[in-house]
Formats: structure tokens, C-alpha cells, sequence
């Protein structure tokens, strides 16, 4: 084994130098000695050894992430990772763009709002409510016209959800529209789109409602969710006063097959009192409506642990 | 009134004070969106070259709303403090600007004059400074208030603890409190946005945070963020209620989208004066934010600084104890990007900060702004280094409800302990009583929620 031998520090030569200069001419005090330096205890989250009261209570009573501790004023290292993952996958699903064919892979109409990409998608929210030229087109020439109920599928601002559940909520609910003898549009779905899109597309078909199923702006460690805002008597021009709209569609919120039922009962609310937004009273169908007859919170999410090493 | 510069030979000519005003600004999004910004960097410097040669007067004659449009250009100019205005009326802004950042110059004489400002003057004065400029000079402007606790001293840092819930659950509520306190935030107010606009739930949420703080003896001021006529309604109840919270527009339009005005702020305000459960003289709590005009189409075709600046012209005539810009949570198609919401934050500090409203600063970033985690973690130390008087603080930053990533309880005692500052003196002693502080540095219980009972 080679034998270690200290350098002369640099700094230390200057220093002396300095305070040689400055008339102190006593010797310089010894230099540290270098630490022995134990392992800190592991720290994971969530814990599972925590047994704590306030960790049991936490856990009843927030997803929050509180009782995480910490070292000096900043977070443990296995919270820092947890943290990343969850801000990742919630940026992940903002940047996703929707493929262009995926719509017309579906069998559904493919239509694209005026945005050109997914930069000017996030800035411009105003191109994203209404239809490109060669869009309008293809509606107008190919898309049911005079129909009861118009669903449209759409990316919204998470791709992710619209490709993972979105089928299957646009389908379950078309059925459910079907099932009570409505009519139902030509299957769609809209690259690029804002909300109010479904004010130009339920106008141009001369839909009674309009439904758009979007993927919902992502929150931390979450981006598979969708929302539906629907809106009696489409035309551009309808504000958000003149929507309802339920949030938190996926399988740890209200499963596409669950929302897709009581959006058909908000529909028909609509189509029976031929409005929607503030004027619709929903007061005798709150059983049936659960979080589609709310203002449209999102349920807590229950937050697992993304990161595994080894 | 010339409102031409040349540039290079060039010149640049522009029709109206208002637009002189909006492509002077530093590039936003919102102003792109509302077709109201400079084609380019050279208009844009043209413009501030134009903007720099006008008077503070010739600005009070410009208002971005026309007087007869707009009860909040009405209520700036009625109530305009005639000595302080005649004081600096005869400086262009570019010279109204090398006065605020002279050494000579002091805190209490930019004080003397702030009732004299409109929020046009405040504004103009921003789009010509960098963000050093906004920073050395918002530092500068004091403004110190009190309810049960004192904000604004300098060398002090506050934080509001932000313990949303999205089911309004009063025990995750409070678990996430006394987290918060165990970091030592929350000297400016433990403050929930409710996901229940109720009467009977905001009353329920203020009893419980009120419970808490009497127990602990714990010096600083609760409220819930409902909205204001909900919060009257929740007073009625017998409340307690130490602040009274509502958002705030830079028009009267804009101001109706938020269902208020005047009149009903004023009504607001007196209930509160006599009703609140507060000591000091300071007991309102607003928020705003850039964009919120053009959000609601009631921009009048003005940027959305100056309509920002606007914002603190109504809150002043509350003598607020808690203003604050929430800058990031609007989302990119305002401000798109790190760099924009930066900006943002410190304009609105020191735009706030010098019409003497007592200004905070929500740094934060929505999941589809082109804004980094260490981005928002800078702007945190700039603020604080620009005397911003509270940030928010959550747990992780992660708001569960509202579905945003602002500051941390981690955040607040790091920014502290970076810049050698304090939180409000009076719960400074009380987190060292309890172990949660020992004087400057984390204590034997710091994070450890147990301490709070």
C-alpha cells in the first residue's frame, strides 16, 4: 500500500504570505483534520416503517406530501427523485402530441383546430377553438348532420389520457346516447383543441349538445386524466357559464365506464331543459351525478412511489 | 405630446400614450395574444425611448381606461394625493427612474410621494428598468403593516402557509399546517383556497385554523379564500375571521368578471373594520396576477403590466395587509416561460411595493409553462433578495387542489437562511420559544409537526 503523504495546501502558502504582509508573523493555526464521515440514516418515502401518529393521520387525511423531514433546510435525497418522477410524468404528458394518424387508426373523423404545433398550442389558446379551413371541409362534408348528441374525442393538454382511456370513454358514452334512443354524431377527434372547439363543431353539425373529451392539464405525478365539458345548443360564442363539465375521468378518479353513464344523465338533463352551464338545475339528479354535478374539483390522488433503485 | 423616436435613422411613430405603454414592455405572451406588443426588439426600444421623455403628468392625463369608462381610473384619479403628485409631475419617467435608484433617495421619501403615483406611473417606470433595476429599487420602498403580527420590516422574509385540500378535509388541512409551522412558515397568514365556495364551509375552515392558533398562542392572522360576498356571509356567522381575502382586476370589467367593484369592496371593508377578529389597523388580503384582464376580454387593448399596476391602485384604498401576485399560475399563453414569469415577478414586487401596498409574490410555474423547478427556485432567492415581503409555502410546493408546483416549507427557511433574513419579529420569538428556531438557525423540533398541538 502506497504511503499517503499531505500536499502543501496552496491556499495555506498565500495565506501565510498574507498575514506575513499584513505584520502578523505567528504561524498559521493547523488545518482541519479530515472528518470521519458516517453514513446518514436511510430515508424513503412514503416510509414504510413510519409509525408515527402524524404519519397515520396523514395518510387517512391528505395526499400532501407531509412528515417527509429533512436534512438542514432541503429535502432527503429519496424525496428529491420522487419529486422529479412526479414533475417528469406531469411533463410528459404536456408535451405528448397526438399523433396525426391516430384519430383516422380509430376510425374516427380527423379534424385539427387553426394551431400549426404544439408550441403555438400552448400559447395561443385562441387558435385552438376553432377549426382549420380543410377541417371544416371534411366536416361538412362527411360528418352526420342534425344529430341529438355530438361527442368529440380531442388531445387537449394531455395526448396521454386521450390515448389511453379516451377511446373507450368516447365509445361508452355513445353507446349510453344510443341506448336512451338519441341520435348520435359521426365519431371524432381533434388534434390541437381548446374547449370552446365544441362550440364550432356542435354549430357546423347542428348538434342539440355538444360534448368534448379532452386530456386535463396535468398535475404533479398525474397525466392520464381526461375532462368532458358539455354545452346545449353549441354555437361560437358560449362562454364558460354556458358549460358543465366533470373532471378526473380515469381509473383512480371516476372510471371512463362510470363517467361515461352520468355524463348521459347530464346530457339528458340538457336535452330536457334545453340549457346548460348556471341556468341548469341539477338538483334531482345529484345521486345520480356524483362528481358530474359538482363544480368540478379533482379528487385527491393517491400518490405511489414512482422511483425504484436496485 | 411626441410620441416618435428614431432608431438608426429609422422612425418609429405611435398613435397613443396606451401604446407607447404596452411595446415598451419586456416580451409577454398575453400582450402577443392581445396583438398589443412590438413587432420587434427595436420598436420595443423605441417605444421606451418615447416612454422615457414623457411626464409623470402627461401620464395622469392617459389612463389606459378613459375616466369615463371605468370606476377604477375614477377612483384613482379622485382620490390622487394632489401635494405628493405636484412633487414629481414635471419628471419624464426616464428621469422619474434615475431618482428612484439614486443612493439619495431614500425608502421613506419614495413613501412620501407613493399616494401621488397612478398605477400608469408605476408602470411606465418598470418597462424601463431591468430586472437589477426593479430588484434595487423595490428593495428600497418599505412598506410595513400590521394585523396581529407586523410585516415588512426590513430584514424580514414572511410566508403564507397555503394548506389546500381538494375536498376541504379540516384534518389534512391542519396536518399540513402544523407541517408548515414546524418550518417556520406562515408569519404572513395560514391562508386555504377552499374547493367549497360556502358560507358554512369557509366558517368551519376559518374556526378550525383559528383553534390552532389560539392553542399554540401562535403570533399571525388566519383567513379563508373564498370569495368575498361568501366570506360576508361567513362573518355573519360570528366568524373569526383576522384577514379578508378577495382577487383582484385591472378594470372595471374585468373586476365584474370577478363579481365585484367598488362599492361592493367598500361595504366588504367596512364589515370587516368592525367585525374582524384581528388587532392591527391592516386586515385586507388581495391577489392578482398579469393576464387576468385579457382572461375575462376586459384588457381595453392595454398590456398587462400596466393593468397589473392597476390592480394595486384599487387595493390601496383598502390599506391591505396582504397583496400578492399569483405570477406563474395563469398559465403560458401569458407568460410563457421561465424568463417571462421571472420578469413578471419582480415587476409586479417593486410596481406594488411602490404604490405602497404591502407586496408578496406566489413564485410558481402551472406543468405546461416552459418553466423549470430550478428556474422557480432562483426566483425565489431574487425576491427575497429584493425585499419581496412573503412567498407562499406548501408542502413540496405541490398544491394537491389548484394543481400548481409554487414554494415549499423547505423554500422558505432556505431563502431565509441564504439572505440572512427573518421571519415577522413576532413570530420570529415565538419559533425560537418552541424549539422550532434557535435565533437564525433550525432548532432541536424544527420539522417536526409534533410540535404544534
Amino acid at each position: 500500500m502506497k504511503e499517503f503523504v499531505a500536499l502543501p495546501s496552496r491556499t495555506r502558502t498565500l495565506m501565510a504570505e498574507l498575514r506575513s504582509r499584513l505584520g502578523d508573523e505567528g504561524p498559521l493555526p493547523p488545518a482541519p483534520p479530515i472528518p470521519v464521515i458516517a453514513p446518514p440514516p436511510v430515508r424513503v418515502f412514503p416510509s414504510p416503517r413510519s409509525r408515527s401518529r402524524f404519519a397515520e393521520q396523514a395518510a387517512a387525511h391528505t395526499t400532501a406530501m407531509i412528515g417527509i423531514g429533512h436534512v438542514g433546510t432541503r429535502y432527503a435525497t429519496d424525496v428529491v427523485l420522487q419529486f422529479q418522477a412526479e414533475l417528469a410524468v406531469a411533463h410528459e404528458a404536456v408535451h405528448t402530441v397526438l399523433p396525426e394518424d391516430w384519430a383516422a387508426s380509430k376510425g374516427l373523423l380527423s379534424l385539427k383546430s387553426r394551431v400549426a404545433d404544439h408550441h403555438q398550442f400552448l400559447l395561443r389558446p385562441d387558435l385552438g377553438r376553432r377549426l382549420d379551413e380543410a377541417s371544416l371541409g371534411k366536416l361538412r362534408s362527411s360528418a352526420k348532420r342534425g344529430v341529438d348528441v355530438q361527442p368529440i374525442l380531442a388531445d387537449g393538454l394531455s395526448a396521454v389520457a386521450t390515448m389511453g382511456s379516451g377511446m373507450t370513454l368516447l365509445e361508452a358514452f355513445s353507446a349510453e346516447c344510443s341506448k336512451r334512443g338519441w341520435s348520435v354524431g359521426t365519431p371524432m377527434c381533434a388534434r390541437f383543441a381548446r374547449v370552446w372547439l365544441e362550440d364550432e363543431i356542435g354549430q357546423e353539425v347542428g348538434a342539440k349538445v355538444a360534448v368534448i373529451l379532452l386530456g386535463e392539464r396535468p398535475g404533479l405525478g398525474t397525466g392520464d386524466g381526461l375532462s368532458a365539458y358539455l354545452v346545449y345548443d353549441p354555437r361560437i360564442g358560449k362562454t364558460d357559464g354556458d358549460r358543465n363539465m366533470m373532471s378526473n375521468i380515469h381509473l383512480r378518479g371516476t372510471p371512463p365506464v362510470e363517467a361515461a353513464s352520468r355524463l348521459a344523465v347530464l346530457t339528458g338533463a340538457m336535452l330536457e331543459q334545453r340549457t346548460s352551464g348556471v341556468p341548469l338545475d341539477l338538483s334531482p339528479l345529484v345521486a345520480q351525478l356524483g362528481d358530474a354535478g359538482g363544480t368540478g374539483y379533482r379528487a385527491p390522488q393517491k400518490r405511489v412511489r414512482l422511483v425504484e433503485t436496485s | 405630446m411626441r410620441l416618435t423616436a428614431t432608431i438608426r435613422g429609422a422612425s418609429y411613430t405611435f398613435t397613443s400614450v396606451k401604446e407607447v405603454l404596452a411595446k415598451a414592455n419586456g416580451p409577454k405572451s398575453g400582450d402577443d395574444l392581445a396583438g398589443v406588443s412590438a413587432r420587434d426588439a427595436v420598436e420595443r426600444v423605441a417605444a421606451r425611448a418615447v416612454l422615457s421623455q414623457l411626464t409623470l403628468a402627461e401620464l395622469r392625463e392617459n389612463p389606459v381606461v378613459p375616466y369615463e369608462e371605468d370606476e377604477l381610473t375614477r377612483l384613482v384619479e379622485d382620490t390622487l394625493n394632489e401635494n405628493a403628485f405636484a412633487a414629481v409631475s414635471a419628471l419624464t419617467v426616464g428621469q422619474f427612474r434615475e431618482w428612484l435608484l439614486d443612493t439619495k433617495t431614500s425608502g421613506s421619501t419614495i413613501r412620501s410621494i407613493a399616494s401621488g403615483l397612478t398605477p400608469e406611473m408605476a408602470a411606465a417606470v418598470a418597462k424601463l428598468m431591468s430586472n437589477l433595476d426593479l430588484m434595487v429599487a423595490g428593495a428600497k420602498c418599505e412598506v410595513v403593516v400590521r394585523a396581529n403580527n407586523t410585516l415588512g420590516l426590513p430584514g424580514r422574509t414572511s410566508s403564507r402557509l397555503q394548506p389546500n385540500h381538494p375536498t376541504d378535509d379540516v384534518e389534512g388541512i391542519l396536518l399540513t399546517t402544523r407541517e408548515g409551522l414546524s418550518y417556520g412558515c406562515g408569519d404572513a397568514v395560514i391562508g386555504v383556497n377552499p374547493a367549497t365556495d360556502t358560507p358554512e364551509s369557509t366558517a368551519e375552515i376559518l374556526k378550525a385554523l383559528h383553534d390552532v392558533r389560539v392553542r399554540n398562542k401562535i403570533p399571525t392572522q388566519h383567513c379563508v379564500l373564498s370569495h368575498v360576498t361568501v366570506q360576508m356571509k361567513a362573518l355573519e356567522f360570528g366568524g373569526p375571521m383576522d384577514l379578508m381575502f378577495q382577487s383582484m382586476s385591472g378594470s372595471e370589467k374585468g373586476n365584474r368578471a370577478f363579481g365585484i367593484s367598488v362599492a361592493l369592496m367598500d361595504e366588504a371593508y367596512a364589515q370587516m373594520k368592525a367585525g374582524r377578529s384581528s388587532t392591527g389597523p391592516n386586515f385586507m388580503y388581495f391577489e392578482t396576477g398579469q393576464g387576468s384582464a385579457l382572461s375575462s376580454a376586459a384588457h381595453h387593448g392595454a398590456d398587462q403590466v400596466t393593468l397589473e399596476a392597476r390592480c394595486y391602485g384599487f387595493a390601496r384604498r383598502y390599506t391591505p395587509f396582504l397583496v400578492n401576485t399569483v405570477v406563474g399560475f395563469i398559465g403560458p399563453e401569458y407568460l410563457a416561460d421561465g424568463r417571462q414569469i421571472t420578469r413578471a415577478g419582480l415587476e409586479d414586487h417593486f410596481m406594488g411595493k411602490l404604490l405602497g401596498v404591502p407586496m408578496g409574490c406566489d413564485a410558481c410555474y402551472t406543468y405546461h409553462a416552459d418553466m423549470g423547478q430550478d428556474e422557480v427556485e432562483s426566483l425565489k432567492v431574487l425576491l427575497g433578495a429584493a425585499g419581496c415581503t412573503y412567498l407562499m409555502s406548501l408542502p413540496l410546493g405541490d398544491d394537491i387542489m389548484l394543481n400548481y408546483q409554487s414554494t415549499s416549507f423547505h423554500d422558505i427557511p432556505s431563502v431565509r437562511g441564504l439572505l440572512g433574513k427573518r421571519p415577522a419579529p413576532e413570530f420570529d420569538a415565538w419559533l425560537s420559544s418552541v424549539g422550532i428556531m434557535d435565533g437564525d438557525r433550525p432548532g432541536e423540533r424544527f420539522g417536526d409537526p409534533s410540535v404544534i398541538r
